[in-house]
């Protein structure tokens, strides 16, 4: 029983300490229930489609996708063409997201090629890929636009005729699928048509899994070597995961923006990755396992913890800037503690292994 | 089976057009201003501004206009329609009259001249392009943001390394 139950903590310390820190301090920070609540929900709706990107790829076995950026660099383009076309509304949300899928799958089919040549090591490739897509991006954005890409709004364009303002207003879609359908319980407001959004992504991956596309993913994330055997074709299916989480992530971040009103053009994209990837492990995830359920779970609690943690940090220290640093501390810290238990368990596997296969050649040399 | 599967893609991407043109045509916004001017010598006759047009656009008032006054509104698609509480003369009983408008795709601000369409004057006498005196230059203005950085220099955390 008492294995039981440390096995349970053992698998669960995150979510745990978590629990742990948000539970000590919500009563510091005194924000009531109903505050906390209204938070938790917005920010649920603006993030949970971005976290929930995050699962094909590790479905796949390659890991937590930090390449997640690039989808939402395609969404930003996207999204700086419907602002100048001027299309308001749930239509122009509608248009970001179909115009951000052909950007998203090319730069999701040269992430996936990259990861297929970097084999072991997909999250750092990853990450150093945004930053080189991030200089793209920038030369678009920066000369093409507005240069070579007709810009018709002085509104986006900058002063000098070419290049976008650092800040482009999207005032005329701000929440608008938050607001089409939402109710409010007890002053409490639900977006219920973000959240069917999401709900329809949280079917689509439970479909998706039992499909023979998901099963091959599954086959190549237990082991490659294995479904290649059994007549899978593993680098193509390893692209196709990063492809659809690319698509989805640029999906994810056009109901961030609406959500937002604004995109801050050149740093809007810059931190998604590395905070919805956070979000995700704080619910439980692993580099090798994550489900719908961490991440609803991790949205909850790292966006409870955010918005907690300065009022708490002002209570202890006097100063909320002490909070402000404790929580980028905890949330590059819990990416840290996933990738030291991802690879001190892999150690361990492998010398269990070695182990056991010294000890079947001792028998052996015993036998004979 | 082959044949199935090339057209499948094919299908999904023509529906995706069709969807973005669609979206491209409803979505379309517009900044409607509403004019109670006089319009003079339009064939010849003048249409004089109204003591006093009260616009409803969707429910919510968009202004209550006086002579020489104008109101403002935005409408996404291209099928206007607008309630007006019309009051021609001081002490006169308001009328309220409901009014749709095709607005051209193409103009992002349009000028309603409220005396003509209530004459019942062709497109060519109400309707104007709202074209701003000086280009808009709005400032850099600091906007909202989240915890995440979101807006902030782009440096990961590292500041000045």
């Amino acid at each position: 029983m008492s294995k039981k139950v440390l096995n349970l903590a053992r698998n669960n310390a995150v979510p745990i300490m978590f629990v742990i820190i948000c539970a000590i301090f919500i009563p510091m920070s005194g924000f009531s229930t109903s505050y906390l609540l209204n938070e938790i929900i917005t920010r649920m709706g603006r993030n949970l489609f971005l976290v929930l990107c995050l699962l094909f790829p590790i479905m796949a076995g390659m890991g937590l996708n930090f390449g997640m950026t690039l989808g939402a660099m395609a969404a930003e383009i996207a999204i700086i063409f419907v602002a100048d076309w001027q299309i308001w509304g749930v239509p122009g949300i509608v248009l970001a997201m179909i115009l951000s899928i052909p950007l998203s799958v090319a730069l999701g089919w040269l992430c996936g090629t990259l990861m297929n040549m970097a084999r072991g090591r997909e999250m750092i490739t990853g990450y150093i890929m945004n930053f080189f897509i991030t200089g793209w991006y920038q030369f678009i954005v920066l000369y093409v636009m507005g240069g070579v890409i007709p810009i018709l709004h002085a509104s986006i364009q900058l002063p000098r005729g070419f290049g976008i303002r650092n800040t482009v207003s999207l005032l005329n879609m701000r929440q608008y699928l938050d607001d089409l359908l939402a109710i409010r319980i007890s002053g409490v407001k639900i977006p219920v048509l973000t959240f069917l959004v999401i709900g329809m992504l949280c079917l689509f991956i439970v479909w998706f899994r039992r499909t023979k596309l998901g099963q091959d993913m599954r086959a190549v994330g237990q082991d490659m070597e294995v479904a290649r055997a059994a007549g899978i074709k593993v680098e193509r299916t390893r692209i196709l995961s990063i492809i659809m989480s690319t698509v989805f992530a640029g999906f994810g971040m056009v109901i961030y923006l609406q959500n937002m009103g604004n995109l801050p053009t050149y740093t809007g994209h810059s931190q998604i990755g590395m905070f919805c990837i956070a979000a995700l492990l704080v619910g439980g995830a692993s580099v090798e396992k994550a489900t719908i359920g961490n991440a609803f779970l991790g949205v909850i609690l790292f966006h409870l913890m955010f918005i907690v943690a300065p009022k708490a940090g002002g209570f202890i220290t006097g100063d909320t800037m002490v909070g402000e640093y404790f929580r980028v501390f905890l949330s590059y810290g819990v990416i840290t503690v996933a990738l030291i238990m991802y690879e001190a368990k892999k150690r361990m596997v492998r010398s269990r292994v070695g182990q056991e296969l010294a000890a079947a050649q001792k028998e052996g040399e015993g036998a004979q | 089976m082959k044949t199935r599967r090339k057209l499948f893609p094919i299908l999904t991407v023509m529906v995706l057009v069709a969807i973005a043109a669609a979206m491209m045509v409803i979505g379309r916004g517009h900044t409607v201003y509403f004019d109670n001017r006089t319009l003079e010598g339009y064939n010849g006759q003048d249409f004089k501004a109204l003591h006093r047009i009260v616009v409803t656009v969707k429910g919510e008032e968009a202004g209550k206009l006086g002579p020489r006054e104008r109101g403002m509104a935005v409408w996404i698609g291209q099928n206007f329609e607008m309630t007006l509480e019309v009051t021609p003369e001081k002490g006169d009983e308001p009328e309220i009259r409901t009014i749709r408008l095709k607005l051209p795709y193409n103009m992002d601000g349009i000028i309603v001249n409220l005396p003509a369409v209530l004459a019942g004057l062709p497109e060519d006498a109400w309707l104007s392009e709202f074209v701003p005196a000086v280009p808009e230059e709005p400032e850099e203005e600091p906007f909202e943001g989240d915890e995440f950085g979101f807006g902030e220099g782009g440096d990961m955390g590292l500041g000045d390394i």
